[in-house]
């Protein structure tokens, strides 16, 4: 077990490597230049020269991609261009926006899913079933921003129970848009697995055994399968991450959320190579640390999991 | 070796058969084909459907009234910014969405195929290296991806799109590719083609792949669907077809600012649009995977 | 009339009066109150050396001081921490006599500074001048005319020896050659005079620590929520009755990123005042809220290049004058802009000195567009790109553009790219037409006509367009160093008249600027120069 963690660990370097010279690469070759947007509209080239060699772009291109490396390594992602700010601490200022946003929406995409799956299960073919999948399809296929302007036009502009967009300063009244926006997707998700793991397990050996022997059908599903339902649960976040970090990124923008993501596009937009790099090394990091996460906890949860 | 192949191939046929029937026999998968096929015949038929020209402009001849009127007898889904006709512009995007499908799922499948195949046959570093590759993509938050790929380019054009996204999704393929092959690659028929030593390129491509197809046509079902997500996610962060470009993306991506001053359709329709033929390629997906038993893993 | 009601109409007159009174007493300026003043986003910058966008300036605007500053209504220059300032005979040397009693902020985020609130001097002006080429700032070169320039940069010399330290009140500037718009120049807001201990202290993180002479003192910095800046209690400037300014305890500049989100808390009364105000709402705004809605027209001017310096609009004056009889700028304004921006007739912009309103420029004129398309040799119409930057607003009116030319039969094919690569693409000539628009840096024609259209400045340095005529070259370069106004003048409107004869850009609009500020906000006025130029010290609040 240890070593199969010792294992992965060590796998996420080459890959995190990887993130790392595929972004140095893009934004290499990436047209605008980044000291030309510093200066503004209008700019003379001596001064531009200047700033460039300040900034150490006009270095041969393997000269900067070495010492871009050995700052990486040394866990140093540089500083904006744009604001001056070190990215690191940008880093840590915005992150927790965006994972409570991620955090509360994998909550509500758990509660509401798994409830929609065993119900869908337990009732297979009635009416709450069908609207249940269909409505878990429809979720699926929704654009994550399309959903949020939805929201937004119904609670927040014509309704007027939510205040709008914004962080709110942490108000929780703030959080709830977001959350649905980002979680319907994974929500649906949940249900569909949830559903079928059920279905699998209401037919099998042991569940029968436990009916025959008298027990409650309410009994029967919540001790015997619903600690099936969190392999699914379980599952989904581990292959939804990285699309819930990418749906973070629209989210953050129609929702105004001082987060990661509209982090990383406005550093895209103004070229600003460092908070490129940056963020999208964080965001690798995450995803793979939190796979190694889901990983494990597949063995605490189903003992048939064997590591190798 | 002809009969061999010949065995084979019939086998398949009788398979695609049996699967058609089962397909047939799945009610939503039907469901799906047929949206799938009226979104096609939309695209096709668009001119003919369409009540206005999209691109025209009606502003300019009939005044502000025109503008940003709401759904009505004449503009059933009502007008946009210019006195466009919301209808017609979705009928025309069902085009941008069906094209980009087809384009960038070619595109992902040029990359994901091959790659996915060489990693399959050949365990040790070709596998070691493409699976780092896969996994190296994986991990790169893909929007942001798609986003810088699109940005390398400086001439934002429809091609540049179908690569960019092409060059992420790719991924999906080729996972799906290599699980085939590693399951396949000790099989009879290939051990067999080995013995009498064929070349490698023909058993990967023409023994060994026939037999892997059904999982990949499934994936890039279901894939049509997340790229056209794709697409309207780019556009709706500035970064996808160029007006005056119906595509239903970019659509939203304007309307959605005049969500809050009421003009609800101008963003809506379009997101609806988006939704019926997302919907259409995942039921036609799910009824595929089960009408040719894969099991996919995603 | 009785006694009795004669008596109740003489109270009631008395009373309207005394009320009155207190109503016009209330309407003194009073101490006290926040102003909070919305932003689109965080300023990036803080050093005034480094900021090129308008809400970085708007902070900086707060914080430090110039030696002069424009008048409001763009009607010359006003002392700001310089009382006065006299020039040779030809202009090629100017003193400055410095304000006495002016000190630095004492205070900076709750700390005291280095500088301890000491007295500016006028090393202390020569020091933030050499800072500039320090730090590369993307600004220096504005004042590539003062003498040493060129050596200072290079590094060869220790000072600038163009600014003079003559007394600790006098400042004196050499320049290489005479030129016209110096003293104007000395507004723009990079040229700020900063404290050196501080400056010395933070370092390249100066840029988050703004120490100046300004009204306000920075506070508290919370990035992309706000800035919080309180009073300086020891600012120099007094109002007409002696009281010290500013009036207001703080004013907060609060980062919103949404404009229906910022519109509806300033509905609440939650914002004060809201620069810049959005198309999606101004209608309704107008309405409702009626005087407290400031609009002008804001000294810029809103254009579509061509590329002068390849084919087809090369040596092509029909094809490009066939362009602007193409379009019907009032009704894209009407339609498009909601009546926000005039149309363009020339290349200076309305508030501008030396403005031409009597210019006839292009009108809406299909007919002769369609002649002037023929005789250009394209009697069927051509197919062109026209590339803008990525922006609602530019993406709106190349829309609309787009089909109004469709209708003469040219076909303008949109290319829409990030602004960095737009200005790439743009100043090594590699497209064919492109958007631009330029707002005055300062209050002189030779900020337009010469940066934009001289062909010194190909390229990065304004002339985008790749325009180039000896005669235009001849009178702007003249114009530079005339010292007479009236003849300055008189060449700036030759110089436009042959510009606009040759069409090298579609002229297209001038820009508007807007303040929409609550009722209780008293006494903010909204500068020719744009929003952010709105001064906050003389800004009082009365709930």
């Amino acid at each position: 077990m240890l070593s199969y963690i010792i294992r992965r660990l060590l796998y996420t370097i080459p890959v995190i490597w990887g993130v790392v010279t595929v972004v140095f690469l893009l934004m290499a070759v990436v047209p605008g230049d980044p000291a030309r947007i510093m200066m503004g509209q209008r700019g003379d080239p001596e001064t531009l020269a200047r700033i460039r060699s300040d900034l150490g772009l006009d270095l041969p291109i393997h000269q900067q991609y070495f010492r871009f490396l050995k700052e990486v390594a040394k866990g140093d992602l540089g500083t904006s261009y744009r604001t001056n700010q070190k990215v690191s601490h940008a880093i840590v200022e915005r992150f927790p926006a965006t994972f409570r946003l991620a955090f509360w929406a994998m909550i509500f995409a758990s509660a509401i899913g798994v409830t929609a799956g065993i119900l869908s299960a337990v009732k297979q073919y009635s009416f709450f079933d069908y609207s249940a999948m269909f409505f878990a399809i429809a979720g699926v296929s929704a654009p994550v921003f399309w959903v949020g302007l939805i929201l937004l036009f119904i609670f927040a502009y014509n309704l007027n129970v939510i205040p709008g967009v914004g962080y709110g300063e942490g108000s929780v009244l703030y959080l709830i848009l977001p959350v649905i926006t980002l979680g319907v997707r994974p929500a649906a998700l949940i249900a569909r697995l949830t559903r079928s793991c059920m279905l699998e397990v209401l037919n099998q050996d042991y569940i029968r055994t436990a009916r025959a022997k008298g027990l409650g059908e309410k009994t029967v599903i919540l001790k015997h399968a619903l600690k099936n339902a969190m392999i699914p649960v379980i599952t989904i976040i581990g292959t939804q991450l990285s699309a819930l970090l990418s749906g973070a990124v629209l989210t953050e923008t129609i929702f105004a959320w001082p987060g990661i993501g509209r982090l990383a596009v406005e550093a895209l937009v103004a070229r600003d190579f460092p908070m490129i790099r940056g963020t999208v090394i964080f965001m690798a990091l995450i995803f793979l640390v939190a796979n190694i996460v889901v990983d494990i906890s597949y063995g605490f949860i189903d003992p048939r999991v064997r590591y190798s | 070796m002809g009969t061999g192949e010949n065995n084979n191939s019939s086998r398949h046929g009788n398979l695609w058969y049996e699967a058609w029937l089962r397909f047939r026999r799945n009610r939503l998968a039907m469901v799906g084909l047929i949206m799938v096929i009226s979104v096609i015949l939309i695209a096709i038929f668009a001119p003919y459907i369409a009540p206005y020209d999209p691109l025209k402009q009606l502003i300019w001849t009939e005044g502000k009234a025109i503008k940003l009127a709401p759904p009505s007898s004449s503009h059933i889904m009502g007008t946009d910014f210019y006195g466009r006709d919301v209808l017609s512009r979705i009928i025309f995007g069902a085009r941008i969405s069906l094209q980009i499908g087809i384009f960038a799922t070619i595109v992902s499948l040029l990359i994901g195929v091959p790659l996915g195949a060489l990693a399959g046959y050949f365990p040790g570093w070709v596998d070691d290296l493409i699976s780092w590759l896969i996994n190296v993509v994986f991990a790169f938050p893909f929007i942001l991806f798609v986003l810088a790929v699109v940005a390398v380019f400086k001439n934002p054009s429809m091609i540049v799109i179908y690569l960019a996204i092409g060059l992420v999704t790719w991924v999906q393929i080729a996972r799906v590719v290599r699980a085939q092959f590693i399951s396949l690659r000790e099989r009879e028929f290939v051990e067999a083609a080995r013995a009498l030593g064929l070349p490698t390129w023909r058993i990967i491509f023409i023994h060994i792949l026939p037999n892997a197809l059904a999982p990949v046509i499934v994936q890039a079902t279901l894939g049509m669907g997340s790229i056209i997500m794709i697409e309207a996610g780019l556009a709706f962060l500035g970064f996808g077809a160029q007006p005056p470009t119906p595509s239903w993306g970019l659509m939203i991506s304007i309307g959605q600012k005049f969500l809050a001053t009421g003009h609800w359709w101008w963003a809506i329709f379009p997101g609806l649009a988006i939704m019926y033929t997302v919907l259409a390629f995942n039921f036609l997906g799910d009824g595929l995977r089960d009408a040719l038993d894969v099991r996919l893993k995603r | 009339m009785n006694k009795r009601s004669f008596l109740i109409i003489a109270l009631f007159v008395c009373l309207t009066i005394f009320i009155s009174g207190v109503g016009m007493a209330a309407d003194a300026p009073q101490y006290g109150g926040v102003l909070k003043w919305r932003e689109i986003n965080d300023p990036p910058k803080g050093d005034p050396a480094m900021a090129t966008d308008t809400v970085s300036s708007r902070m900086i605007l707060c914080i430090f001081d110039t030696l002069v500053e424009n008048h409001p209504d763009g009607e010359g220059l006003l002392p700001a921490l310089a009382e006065s300032w006299e020039g040779n005979e030809d202009g090629t040397v100017w003193k400055f006599h410095l304000r006495k009693g002016v000190r630095f902020q004492k205070e900076h985020m709750g700390k005291p500074t280095e500088n301890k609130g000491r007295e500016v001097k006028a090393a202390d002006w020569k020091y933030s001048f050499e800072r500039l080429v320090h730090v590369n700032s993307p600004r220096a070169y504005f004042l590539d005319m003062l003498k040493g320039y060129q050596d200072f940069v290079d590094g060869k010399v220790q000072e600038w020896t163009g600014i003079k330290v003559i007394d600790d009140y006098t400042l004196q500037f050499e320049l290489e050659y005479s030129f016209a718009p110096f003293v104007s120049v000395l507004a723009y807001n990079s040229f700020m005079v900063i404290p050196k201990e501080d400056a010395d202290k933070w370092g390249k993180d100066f840029n988050f620590h703004p120490i100046g002479t300004g009204a306000f003192v920075l506070d508290k910095w919370e990035h992309d929520q706000k800035v919080v800046l309180k009073r300086n209690p020891d600012y120099w400037r007094k109002d007409a009755d002696g009281n010290s300014m500013p009036y207001l305890d703080s004013v907060e500049i609060m980062v919103i990123p949404d404009n229906t989100i910022a519109y509806q808390e300033f509905k609440k009364g939650n914002i004060d005042a809201f620069p810049d105000f959005p198309d999606e709402f101004y209608v309704e705004a107008k309405e409702k809220f009626g005087k407290l809605f400031q609009e002008r027209p804001w000294v810029g001017t809103y254009y579509y290049g061509f590329n002068n310096s390849k084919p087809p609009f090369k040596d092509n004056k029909d094809l490009r004058q066939a362009f602007n009889y193409a379009v019907n700028r009032e009704l894209i304004s009407e339609l498009v802009l909601e009546g926000r921006y005039s149309a363009g007739k020339g290349v200076l912009p309305p508030g501008m000195p030396g403005y031409n309103k009597d210019l006839q420029g292009y009108s809406f004129d299909p007919i002769k567009a369609k002649t002037l398309l023929a005789a250009a040799g394209y009697p069927n119409g051509i197919e062109v790109e026209l590339q803008v930057n990525n922006n609602p607003r530019h993406r709106a009116v190349a829309e609309a553009i787009q089909a109004q030319l469709m209708d003469l039969g040219i076909k303008l094919n949109l290319k829409i790219l990030d602004w960095g690569v737009h200005l790439d693409m743009c100043e090594r000539a590699e497209t064919q037409m492109f958007r631009m628009g330029w707002v005055v840096d300062y209050m002189d024609p030779d900020n337009f006509l010469f940066v934009l259209l001289h062909s010194d400045n190909h390229g990065a340095k304004g002339n985008y367009a790749f325009y180039k005529d000896p005669e235009v070259d001849k009178l702007l370069a003249e114009a530079r160093i005339e010292t007479d106004w009236n003849k300055r003048m008189s060449l700036y409107r030759k110089a436009e008249q042959m510009i606009v004869e040759d069409a090298p850009w579609i002229f297209l609009f001038h820009y508007s600027t807007s303040l929409l500020a609550q009722e209780w906000v008293r006494g903010i006025y909204l500068p020719a120069m744009g929003d952010y130029y709105t001064a906050l010290y003389n800004v009082w609040i009365n709930r």
